[in-house]
């Protein structure tokens, strides 16, 4: 009896425990990792998410003017490893876990986006386009004009630039 | 009177689909997430009405986990044609759905949409069980329409 008192006492106080939702919002914690969310201006095209991911969810395709990212929530696992190997921080875990959807809707559920290709700036070559998050990870400590102006460029051009050879005027 | 009594039925089992559950190879991630909606009081699926039964002709709405492997393909399109109409079929987990990181092995021949027509999608590895109650949500929304 002394020790069912207190237990009584404090379920009467705290109300239930159970979570409200479906009828209200259901208790997320904010480092939670579910649906992968890609953002194609930080994406260097490296293509290592793909070569990455234990599910084969993310794909690349060839389009006239870059490539496309594919990836299929429905298979992807929630490692999380494409973002930690994402090295210019395009891909990232949030925390929204709504992804249950009817049969209808099951090929629907893709994050797509197209990567273009960029020109270098110096030659004009048609190059992989250099993010910024990226850029400063290469050039710590560079002027931000500074480093817009290199990852305008195409890497031999910016190699010359940065790294010049013995002899010629930096 | 008599005939009063099938459409009193049908009325009152649109509010109580019982689940049933099949295990189509799964890692038991799922399954473990399952049985958490229904025993752990902080998710609680019988508030929803529902309720696991343990014999396939009881069952509502099918749950199954697990990628369909070779060996228990055929017993699970046995089992699946026990469950009588009508029925939802939720896939929970990706396995199910796409074949998830089991895709392309020898050892599977799902995807199971290939041989079972399904429902609800509830994708995860394995999905919380607020997903799974909100697929389960959606399933009974289905439920309600086919009775």
């Amino acid at each position: 009896m002394s020790f069912f008192l207190p237990v009584l006492l404090r379920n009467l106080l705290k109300g239930p425990s159970t979570e409200a939702f479906p009828f209200g919002e259901a208790i997320t914690p904010k480092k939670l990792r579910a649906r992968i969310s890609f953002d194609p201006d930080s994406c260097a095209l490296c293509r290592v998410c793909a070569r990455i991911c234990p599910a084969g969810a993310i794909q690349f395709e060839k389009k006239p003017d870059g490539l496309e990212f594919n990836l299929w929530h429905n298979a992807c696992v929630f490692c999380g490893l494409c973002a930690l190997y994402c090295e210019s921080e395009g891909l990232h875990s949030t925390n929204d876990w709504h992804l249950s959807h009817l049969q209808s809707e099951k090929y629907d559920l893709v994050e797509r986006a197209t990567v273009k290709f960029q020109k270098c700036t110096k030659c004009g070559k048609q190059k992989m386009p250099a993010p910024l998050p990226l850029m400063a990870k290469l050039y710590p400590g560079l002027p931000a004009d500074e480093i817009e102006r290199l990852r305008a460029m195409c890497p031999q051009c910016r190699k010359a630039e940065t790294a010049p050879a013995e002899g010629e005027p930096s | 009177m008599n005939a009063q009594i099938p459409s009193l039925l049908s009325r009152l089992s649109t509010k109580s689909p019982w689940l049933y559950r099949i295990n189509a190879g799964s890692c038991n991630g799922c399954d473990v997430e399952l049985a958490t909606t229904a025993i752990i009081p902080r998710y609680d699926v019988e508030r929803l009405g529902c309720q696991y039964c343990g014999s396939p002709k009881h069952a509502d709405i099918v749950l199954i986990t697990g990628p369909l492997t070779v060996r228990v393909k055929d017993k699970v399109l046995r089992l699946y044609q026990e469950i009588p109409d009508p029925k939802v079929t939720v896939a929970v987990g990706v396995c199910p759905i796409s074949g998830g990181v089991f895709r392309d092995s020898y050892a599977i021949a799902g995807p199971l949409d290939q041989y079972i027509p399904i429902d609800v999608n509830v994708p995860g590895c394995p999905p919380r069980p607020q997903a799974i109650i909100e697929g389960i949500a959606k399933a009974i929304a289905v439920w309600q329409t086919r009775i």
